[in-house]
């Protein structure tokens, strides 16, 4: 899976944000903390869920489970959003 | 035969199918510039645009119909804010007015009273306040300031003047029955600056936009503005600025 080419991000001091391009029926912003952030990062080359996962796991101090929790929630909300080319 | 305009600090050319767009642009004409940059449209593009045309009209309550001399206007604006983001500027929603040589902008959803808002600063300061644009200025970004154009898209009532003026502040208008006005932080205000600005349908504009927005959200005071339409919002609004605590 791979971020839609349509969808662009952009970092401020504090956030991360994902919004969208004219062509896309997606008109709001995403505000993710630097977690959320890190997993649509990820995204912008093609990659899996599990893969995701691991990379975050390696990156910060959690539980697998809770890891594993969060990364399926930030693609979901991104599938809703029509962020995601499976 | 073109003809050259000036606006955000650059020269487009366009070659107009309908002498409608000329008159349209009347005093942001300039000499003819081997650099401009080009912003005709064909007749495919002009129709290709009068879908969302419509859609936006009929959003916004207004007549639907549109001549394909109208609608060259919609669309040579269409492409020059789809360009901007590469040179430093973008298309923002809202109305511009500078006093004293320094520009306030007022941004909201349409219906707000962004217009209303500008004309009691108009009446306010009277001569002091020039309109840049009353309802669609560029922003530019230049030596890590932002610049509030005027452009010949200015609104239905066609208030602006060719002017490029550093922004002081922007308001985000809220209607209200009391006025009241409060600082905000970048964060709390980038979104609803970002509903207002333009979306390119380029990936990599786009992600210009957001950078040269950030810019404009840094370098000018946000306010929050609750606002009824009465001469006294102007004066809560502009008092704000003295508020230093």
């Amino acid at each position: 899976m791979k971020l839609n080419r349509e969808f662009v991000t952009h970092s401020t001091e504090n956030e991360h944000i994902t919004v969208a391009t004219g062509k896309s029926s997606f008109t709001g912003m995403l505000r993710s903390n630097q977690t959320a952030g890190f997993i649509i990062e990820q995204l912008k080359h093609e990659t899996t869920e599990e893969e995701i996962a691991a990379a975050l796991f390696a990156e910060y101090d959690a539980p697998e489970d809770v890891i594993k929790r969060d990364v399926h929630a930030v693609i979901e909300k991104l599938r809703s959003i029509g962020a995601i080319d499976e | 035969m073109a003809f050259y305009i000036r606006t955000a600090g650059l020269t487009f050319r366009i070659e107009p199918n309908f002498s409608t767009i000329e008159r349209y642009c009347a005093g942001y004409t300039c000499p003819a510039d081997e650099a401009a940059i080009n912003a005709s449209v064909t007749l495919d593009e002009i129709e290709a645009e009068r879908a969302s045309a419509v859609k936006a009209a009929l959003s916004e309550g207004r007549s639907a119909e549109f001549t394909q001399a109208q609608l060259e206007i919609l669309t040579v604006h269409k492409k020059i804010s789809e360009v901007i983001p590469k040179y430093g500027a973008f298309l923002f929603h809202g109305s511009a007015v500078e006093v004293d040589g320094e520009a306030y902008v007022f941004t909201a959803k349409s219906g707000t009273g962004k217009s209303t808002h500008a004309a009691l600063w108009r009446k306010k300061f009277g001569e002091r306040a020039v309109m840049i644009n009353d309802d669609k200025p560029f922003i530019l970004i230049r030596d890590g300031r932002a610049f509030a154009c005027g452009s010949p898209w200015n609104g239905k009532h066609r208030l602006g003047s060719d002017l490029t003026v550093p922004v002081k502040a922007v308001y985000l208008l809220n209607r209200g029955n009391i006025n009241k006005v409060y600082n905000i932080k970048k964060s709390e205000a980038f979104p609803s600056l970002y509903e207002q600005t333009y979306r390119p349908d380029d990936p990599g504009m786009l992600a210009k936009t957001l950078i040269l927005l950030d810019k404009l959200a840094s370098t000018a005071k946000l306010y929050r503005l609750y606002c009824n339409m009465q001469p006294e919002a102007a004066d809560t609004a502009y008092e704000a600025l003295e508020d230093r605590s």
